[in-house]
């Protein structure tokens, strides 16, 4: 924060008013920086003084391990229904989003010619830019009963009279008016450019000697891109992914309006109903107790902030997780 | 001959190179069609949507066949033309610019100031803008007056409060005045003032005083005529400053400094003209119209849950772009303040870099917060700590103002970045100060990649929905906001609020039309925003 240079050469005409009024300026501009710690500082306060009052009365114990979520009916807060809820939806969104936005990665940065580019790139971008309720609102109206065409179907795994396996059939049912499908097939459209544009960042800073020294032993367009060219930009892929599942978990709107209220565990061994069938998030659930006014200020309403403390904490661990993955194995080049 | 070209022929038929040939052949298909799919299933959706949304399926070919040959033929063949003329395009975009953008602007400004109460918007403006412009008089009179940056922002306050203070005794007389006296002075005056400053700054203040005051009388004339016709003077006055008067002048700006383009300024007339012809012959020929939902109640009536006919977004239109308004005013200053610290302040090494460097990671973290828990950010500070009531405008902007507060530091640093150091260091040289080699070398050169990255949050802001949820904003209400402090609703909550009606004529219909129009509001920015990178961004 020093001034010196400018108190230096301004000493040779600026009064003390000019010199005053520039720190003056500096100092406000400064505060308008610090004030980004205030907002994590008042997150943090501001989710942590309700959680807390609302871990006072329902011990964090039975918060993070009870296996059955029903505020208002039975009293119950066990988080893991809303928990395996995330799962699925992120789970699920990550195989379409994590494939696809890598592939769009390495043709934009790797394929593409700069006509293509400058179409394409603004084009996934607008993926990430229409509003999450818009989402929502398609899956629940015209992705549900679009894939509903085609189902039930089922595929026998494991046939009878294998001998130590059961037999195994897996079953994919009907979809519910409010499913887990539909829900991660949207948010996984939504994060494709998360990863791809990140990862087509860390592709594209792979040096070209790089690709140049494969060209030169031979190797072909396809040997460049997949052994060359993504080994090389791990870090930055991995970060894209982390990054991609973080935004996945936090999502809000299209998981509430398509995925229904019904907070559950998942169903083993036949994973493929929990697809079909209605669930719940950590941020549906507090959609619904925000959308109910009348909860007050007793219990459930402060579980909204114990909710939220738990998001913030997993999705702030998985932001840090991705940029340390990015700084500690950035490759020198 | 044969012997010469054995060895590549030898290399050309190898089974295993042709196999080599097409897995890269077939991995470069599969990458075109991940990088598409996105794209495509989106588009598919929005065809579901915007079928759902104007039901073409009513319409009678006939429709369809005039309305291609007075819209879609005509802007077809005047495109191509354009297209291999650069001059003609420059000319069809400035067009397109200037009549579509004022257009948006006399629209959303009548919207807004007809929601806040014009009476209030002309009190604050003037009280507001009075001040400063003294200052800047006075300053103009003296050398060298060190005073008037910081007096500037001081006599806005100052101003402020004098107009809550008096807002009393003053509003009572003021309500005397005819309402388009309000909009003539919010308009008509700061266009004629800046057709006036456009105009002297070129051709001499003679000429810029009598350009001013050719806009005053048209807006004056415009009032006088519509009183006399029996219209309400109001929107007349507004659209004549805010769409005639900046058009006008871009296109005969256009048409004078580049005449070989001139054709070009014909572009957006042939759009609205091709509609209107359109519109008149299918009138007049009783064809049948698609059955749309995007109707002028849906744009101009409140909301009603029962009878999809009747239903309206007008609430929900406005009270989304006061919200989001407000919420630029809040963000915008701080987050480019934010950014300045940390491009051109922010010291490298010491405290202030740790401190840097902390805020830099902070930054990138709170821009990966969930939209959630801003909304539990906004309930406990806007609601509980400073007390504001359920939903209102202030709490709205406020949240999302936070929430965006991350991308608009991001960006405008980036666009800081982009200027090359020589420029200050030149400024520098010549004896400017750290603060005035911002002010007059480097923010103006920053402007349109701030402009980018803010308009893209933006965009991000009018769709956001989950944060106002947590606050409690009500998802329908019957009237735009009156106010900073009144209760407000979005656009996206209502759609959020209607998806659950399962009546086939809401899901199929009135939703639809809704989500159209919010996806045009944010497309609209998107496109605003690539045009202006595009415009700008490739000069340096």
């Amino acid at each position: 924060m020093s001034n010196e240079p400018e108190s230096r050469v301004g000493s040779l005409q600026r009064s003390g008013f000019v010199v005053r009024k520039e720190r003056l300026y500096g100092r406000l501009i400064a505060a308008c920086a610090v004030l980004t710690i205030l907002i994590t500082v008042g997150i943090i306060l501001a989710l942590s003084g309700r959680a807390l009052s609302f871990w006072s009365q329902i011990s964090p114990i039975a918060f993070f391990t009870g296996t059955s979520w029903s505020p208002v009916i039975a009293n119950d807060y066990g988080v893991l229904p809303l928990v395996s809820g995330t799962l699925i939806v992120t789970v699920f969104s990550a195989l379409i989003a994590l494939p696809i936005g890598l592939a769009a990665a390495i043709y934009l940065s790797e394929y593409a010619s700069d006509t293509a580019r400058s179409i394409l790139k603004p084009a996934l971008e607008i993926l990430a830019g229409v509003p999450t309720v818009i989402y929502g609102y398609m899956a629940l109206v015209y992705v549900t009963p679009l894939i509903d065409g085609f189902l039930p179907f089922s595929v026998q795994l494991i046939p009878a009279g294998m001998p130590i396996l059961p037999e195994f059939t897996l079953v994919m049912p009907s979809l519910g008016t409010f499913n887990a499908l539909s829900a991660s097939i949207v948010v996984g459209i939504m994060i494709i450019p998360m990863v791809s544009s990140i990862s087509e960042d860390a592709l594209s800073a792979v040096p070209d000697s790089l690709r140049q020294g494969a060209y030169g032993l031979g190797s072909t367009k396809f040997d460049v891109s997949t052994k060359v060219v993504v080994p090389s930009a791990t870090s930055g892929i991995v970060a894209s992914y982390v990054l991609a599942l973080s935004r996945a978990i936090g999502e809000t709107m299209a998981v509430t309006m398509a995925m229904g209220m019904s907070p559950q565990l998942p169903y083993f061994p036949n994973v493929l109903r929990n697809l079909a069938e209605s669930g719940q998030t950590i941020t549906a659930a507090m959609v619904q107790i925000a959308g109910a006014d009348s909860y007050g200020s007793g219990p459930t309403y402060e579980a909204m902030f114990a909710l939220g403390l738990t998001l913030f904490a997993i999705t702030l661990t998985m932001n840090i997780l991705a940029e340390a993955v990015r700084r500690r194995f950035r490759e020198e080049y | 001959m044969a012997t010469d070209s054995a060895p590549g022929d030898e290399l050309g038929r190898s089974r295993a190179l042709r196999f080599q040939q097409l897995k890269g052949q077939l991995f470069e298909v599969g990458l075109v069609a991940a990088t598409l799919v996105g794209i495509v299933s989106l588009l598919v959706l929005f065809a579901y949507i915007s079928n759902d949304a104007f039901q073409p399926g009513a319409a009678s070919p006939v429709w369809f066949l005039t309305y291609f040959g007075t819209l879609v033929g005509p802007t077809a063949a005047f495109t191509l033309y354009a297209r291999r003329r650069p001059a003609v395009r420059t000319a069809n975009a400035t067009a397109f610019a200037a009549v579509f953008g004022g257009l948006l602007l006399s629209v959303v400004t009548y919207a807004v100031v007809d929601a806040l109460s014009p009476y209030d918007v002309f009190l604050y403006v003037v009280f507001a803008s009075l001040p400063p412009g003294l200052v800047l008089a006075y300053d103009r009179t003296t050398d060298d007056w060190a005073y008037t940056g910081p007096a500037i922002p001081v006599s806005i306050l100052v101003g402020i409060g004098l107009a809550v203070l008096l807002d009393g005794p003053i509003s009572g007389p003021l309500g005397i005045a005819a309402e388009w006296i309000m909009y003539f002075g919010l308009t008509t005056v700061p266009a004629g003032l800046l057709i006036g400053w456009l105009t002297a700054a070129r051709r001499g203040r003679r000429a810029g005083g009598v350009a001013g005051g050719v806009v005053a009388g048209g807006g004056l004339a415009v009032a006088v005529a519509s009183i006399a016709v029996g219209v309400a003077a109001s929107l007349p006055v507004v659209l004549f400053s805010a769409f005639v008067v900046p058009t006008g002048y871009v296109i005969a700006r256009s048409f004078r400094t580049n005449p070989e383009g001139r054709v070009g300024l014909a572009g957006p007339f042939v759009i609205i003209g091709g509609t209107l012809l359109g519109a008149a012959v299918v009138g007049q020929f009783g064809i049948d119209n698609p059955d749309t939902f995007l109707t002028p109640t849906l744009l101009l009536e409140s909301w009603d849950g029962l009878t999809a006919s009747n239903a309206g977004v007008y609430p929900q239109i406005v009270g989304s772009i006061i919200i989001v308004g407000f919420m630029a005013v809040l963000a915008f200053p701080v987050g480019i303040g934010a950014a300045v610290y940390l491009e051109e302040y922010a010291p490298d090494t010491g405290w202030g870099g740790r401190l840097a460097t902390v805020l830099e990671v902070n930054i990138s973290n709170l821009a990966g917060v969930p939209s959630v828990v801003y909304g539990l950010l906004g309930l406990a500070l806007f609601r509980r700590t400073l007390g504001f009531g359920t939903g209102v405008v202030v709490s709205a902007a406020g949240t999302l103002g936070l929430l965006i507060l991350p991308i608009v530091i991001v960006s405008t640093q980036e666009a800081l970045r982009s200027v090359p150091d020589d420029l200050r260091q030149g400024s520098y040289g010549m004896g400017a100060s750290r603060w005035q080699t911002l002010r007059e070398v480097v923010l103006p050169e920053a402007i349109p990649g701030t402009l980018t990255g803010t308009i893209l949050a933006l965009a991000r802001a009018i769709g956001e929905t989950a944060p106002l949820v947590i606050i409690a904003v009500a998802t329908t209400t019957y009237s735009p906001p009156s106010g900073l402090f009144s209760s407000a609703t979005a656009l996206s909550l209502q759609v959020f609020a209607a998806a659950a009606n399962a009546k086939p004529e809401f899901r199929h219909g009135v939703v639809p039309a809704a989500a159209v129009v919010l996806l045009v509001l944010m497309l609209l920015m998107n496109a605003t925003a690539i045009v202006i990178r595009n415009k700008y961004g490739r000069e340096n």
